[in-house]
């Protein structure tokens, strides 16, 4: 039997669930011995399989129409979708953006910080995606792990990886269940 | 006794107890967020939810009394479903990211029972119409946003310490915590007491101070007893490094029962006084660092050449091993005046009256808790000895009255039937003079002319102490009574025509202890030539320090820095009532031991160390039979 194709991408995050992922160190060696890792942020791939994976990982939550296509793209083309991370799980920090108004946090990034000229304006192109509300993953699309933390220790990725890729739903529970 | 089954198990409780502590009786434990010990239980926020076989819907637990035959079940998939339901109904009502939350990380109650329930995720992400911070007060921030309105804090403020500054307005999703009738909450009727700080399952009250300092399982612990008052208040030190983190209450303390007041609990983490780090000799005007072999080598010499003319003062903060440590080495030393920095206020009468009496007559704090009337007089126990205010005005919304006998700005003005302004020094006389009314009140009008008071309140004043059944008479010890003794039997005399339980305040930590061992005598340094004063880690005013400015020669253990220090021949460092351990004798009588819960300074002893390496010096003997010390004086307070 094939083994189970997993991919993985991030959206309004910092990366850094995808290194404490790397933080399981040699253990990744056990990890490629029992599935097929296709689309990271990190490897050569960028888009998980048109035909599909088995196990889908996003980290970050959703900041803009861009982060909703690839929350999108990524639910349609795997059998598990995995929410990694707080900002994924509920929104995160980002989603402290959502106590403001939009107008409000663009002209505080693009304007008023203090390393911006005169000449700082609001980025208008059409080929940039629309800011909307910060949402966790699951409020786009419907979610079937969720691993909270921030980031989630690497021994909690390493057991959750490791219950996937031997065809187990995780679950989390005691210890390894962790949110601050 | 009703019998029921819970989980299968069969249990057989008292009436009236509810399935929650009937659960726990029998090891069963059911999650809870609106419950507290100490509280009346409220069933607000459904945690707590049972089935019960025959009932149509699940039930509160907290509040459901038991019924003979009930069939209870805890753990079913009904119950857990209703748990995560309900859990997940808190998180979506407000600002639960943990992220950034003090409380996150094992002091959120919210957290652990989400814990508990294996929730990985809120199944209904949050949409909350975000409230103002409140950070008006000096010591406690409210965050609304973090609220689970589970009410403890207003049950506690109202239940616990008789305040009754806290409330909810609004209702729905806009329901908030408020002060008073919406006040900010450092310009409310707020006393600084933090009850509801350590009483909130979530981070909606928090502490400035201990803010970001330490979770629960980062922090040591350490618990000992509070050293503000004559009280005594059970409490928990939380420590990190070596650093005060946060004071709190001690929930099963037989004295306060949990409760503390802002000297005790807030106080202590604002202390920017500088310590005394090394000892320090006089030597051509200037005080210069020098060792102890050295310092109490200058004092062994002083205390020689000043010979019958030296006099020993005692911090009555000090415990009762230091103190019988330095009555021995001073009076080796031949000193045979002893007076206290507190001065015999109403602790010297205290003693006095118990050793005429030949037996203890005094009660116990805990007699306010059943009494229906008090009478205070000498103190504004709202200021000092706040605890046993809080014990007095929850009291009230039963009916039970309260005169105080002291300023028309008394902190009792907002809950006291009456406050009887007599003027300052003719309290005595008019105790004298109430004493008369009680038995025969045609002459109320002229009393009330007297004294300046509104004859129709001292009348209604004198109707409610002669119609109390259980009346309790307070005697304060701040006020400046020009005879104290007087102004003592003046207060009894009231309390035994009454048939009313007594008791003084008596003064600080250990005003009863340093009475018992006769050190608490009234400063009067006339014809002293030297004095040794230890200090501990006392704050002097300055009509206190004014009284030695004559005295030619100081020796000063301190732990802290004053004018004092500054101007004395020899100072030698102590620890402070945190660094230290020992025992004390609170105003019901009660010896109390306190532990150490930080380390101090290298070079700095103990009091009873230092008086110990002045013994040692000296070579003087030390014997360590301080009980005996104690128990040779009458006891004030029956056991």
């Amino acid at each position: 039997m094939a083994k189970p194709k997993v991919a993985s991408d991030w959206l309004a995050g910092c990366a850094g669930c995808h290194m404490s992922l790397l933080d399981i160190d040699e253990r990744i060696a056990q990890l490629v011995e029992l599935v097929d890792l296709r689309a990271t942020p990190i490897t050569d791939l960028k888009e998980p399989d048109k035909d599909g994976v088995t196990v889908g990982i996003l980290e970050g939550g959703i900041n803009n129409t861009y982060n909703e296509e690839v929350a999108k793209k990524m639910r349609s083309r795997c059998k598990i979708l995995v929410a990694l991370g707080d900002c994924a799980v509920f929104g995160g920090v980002p989603a402290m953006r959502n106590f403001f108004t939009l107008e409000d946090s663009l002209n505080r990034a693009y304007i008023e910080t203090p390393s911006t000229d005169a000449s700082g304006k609001v980025p208008s192109s059409p080929e940039l995606a629309v800011p909307t509300r910060v949402r966790a993953i699951h409020e786009v699309v419907p979610v079937d792990v969720f691993i909270p933390g921030c980031p989630p220790d690497a021994d909690i990725i390493f057991f959750a990886l490791s219950e996937l890729a031997q065809g187990r739903i995780p679950k989390l529970e005691h210890k390894n269940l962790m949110w601050n | 006794m009703v019998n029921l089954t819970i989980d299968g198990k069969n249990i057989e409780v008292k009436a009236g107890t509810t399935v929650l502590n009937a659960a726990r009786a029998a090891g069963i434990e059911i999650p809870t967020l609106c419950d507290h010990p100490q509280l009346t239980p409220y069933g607000g926020c459904r945690l707590c939810l049972v089935e019960v076989e025959g009932a149509r819907t699940l039930q509160p637990s907290c509040t459901l009394p038991v019924n003979n035959e009930m069939k209870v079940h805890t753990d079913t998939q009904k119950v857990r479903d209703a748990r995560k339901f309900v859990l997940s109904m808190i998180f979506s009502e407000r600002n639960h990211f943990c992220p950034y939350c003090q409380v996150s990380g094992g002091d959120c109650e919210l957290q652990n029972a989400a814990y508990a329930e294996d929730m990985t995720h809120w199944p209904l992400q949050p949409n909350w119409k975000p409230f103002p911070v409140d950070a008006s007060h000096p010591f406690i921030i409210m965050e609304n946003n973090r609220c689970i309105l589970c009410r403890r804090c207003v049950r506690a403020c109202g239940e616990l310490v008789g305040n009754y500054t806290l409330g909810f307005e609004e209702r729905g999703a806009e329901s908030a915590l408020v002060a008073d009738l919406g006040l900010p909450l450092g310009e409310s009727s707020c006393v600084g007491c933090g009850t509801c700080v350590q009483i909130c399952p979530t981070g909606a009250l928090i502490d400035r101070w201990s803010a970001y300092q330490g979770k629960e399982t980062e922090v040591d612990s350490t618990k000992t007893i509070c050293q503000g008052c004559s009280i005594g208040c059970g409490l928990d030190v939380l420590t990190r490094d070596n650093r005060l983190v946060r004071i709190e209450g001690n929930w099963d303390d037989p004295i306060s029962g949990g409760l503390l007041c802002e000297v005790g609990r807030f106080n202590p983490m604002d202390d920017n006084r500088e310590r005394v780090l090394t000892p320090m000799l006089k030597k051509d005007g200037s005080s210069k660092a020098a060792t102890w072999d050295d310092a109490l080598a200058a004092v062994k010499e002083q205390l020689k050449s000043a010979k019958g003319k030296a006099a020993a003062v005692v911090s009555t903060r000090l415990s009762v091993e230091a103190m019988d440590a330095f009555k021995q080495v001073c009076q080796a030393a031949g000193i045979e005046k002893f007076f206290s920095t507190e001065g015999s206020m109403i602790t010297g009468p205290a003693t006095k009256a118990a050793s005429l009496l030949g037996k203890p007559f005094e009660t116990k704090l805990d007699a306010l808790n059943y009494a229906d009337t008090y009478l205070v007089v000498g103190e504004d126990i709202t200021k000092d000895h706040q605890v046993m205010s809080f014990f007095m005005k929850r009291r009230l919304p039963d009916g039970a009255k309260l005169i105080h006998i002291g300023k028309a700005e008394s902190g009792f003005k907002n809950f006291a039937d009456a406050v009887l302004s007599v003027p300052a020094g003719k309290e005595t006389a008019f105790l004298g003079d109430l004493k008369g009314l009680l038995s025969n009140d045609s002459a109320v009008e002229k009393v009330a002319g007297t004294y300046g008071l509104d004859a129709a309140l001292l009348a209604e004043s004198v109707k409610i102490l002669k119609a109390g059944e259980k009346p309790a008479v307070i005697m304060g010890s701040r006020y400046d009574f020009s005879d104290e003794i007087a102004a003592y039997n003046a207060a009894l005399n009231i309390a035994n025509d009454l048939k009313a339980t007594f008791i003084s305040t008596k003064g600080n930590i250990n005003s009863l202890a340093a009475a018992q061992m006769d050190l608490d005598n009234t400063v009067d340094l006339s014809g002293v030539e030297l004095v040794v004063l230890a200090a501990g880690d006392e704050v002097f005013t300055q009509q206190f320090m004014g009284k030695f400015e004559k005295v030619p020669t100081m020796v000063v253990f301190s732990s802290y820095v004053s004018p004092l220090t500054a101007s004395a021949d020899v100072v030698l460092p102590v620890t402070n009532w945190l660094e230290q351990a020992g025992h004390f004798l609170n105003l019901d009588g009660r010896l109390l031991s306190a532990k150490a819960a930080l380390t101090a300074p290298e070079g700095i002893y103990s009091n009873a160390d230092a008086f110990a390496k002045l013994a040692e010096s000296m070579d003087v003997k030390l014997s360590s039979a301080w009980e005996s010390a104690l128990n040779a004086a009458t006891a004030v307070v029956v056991d």
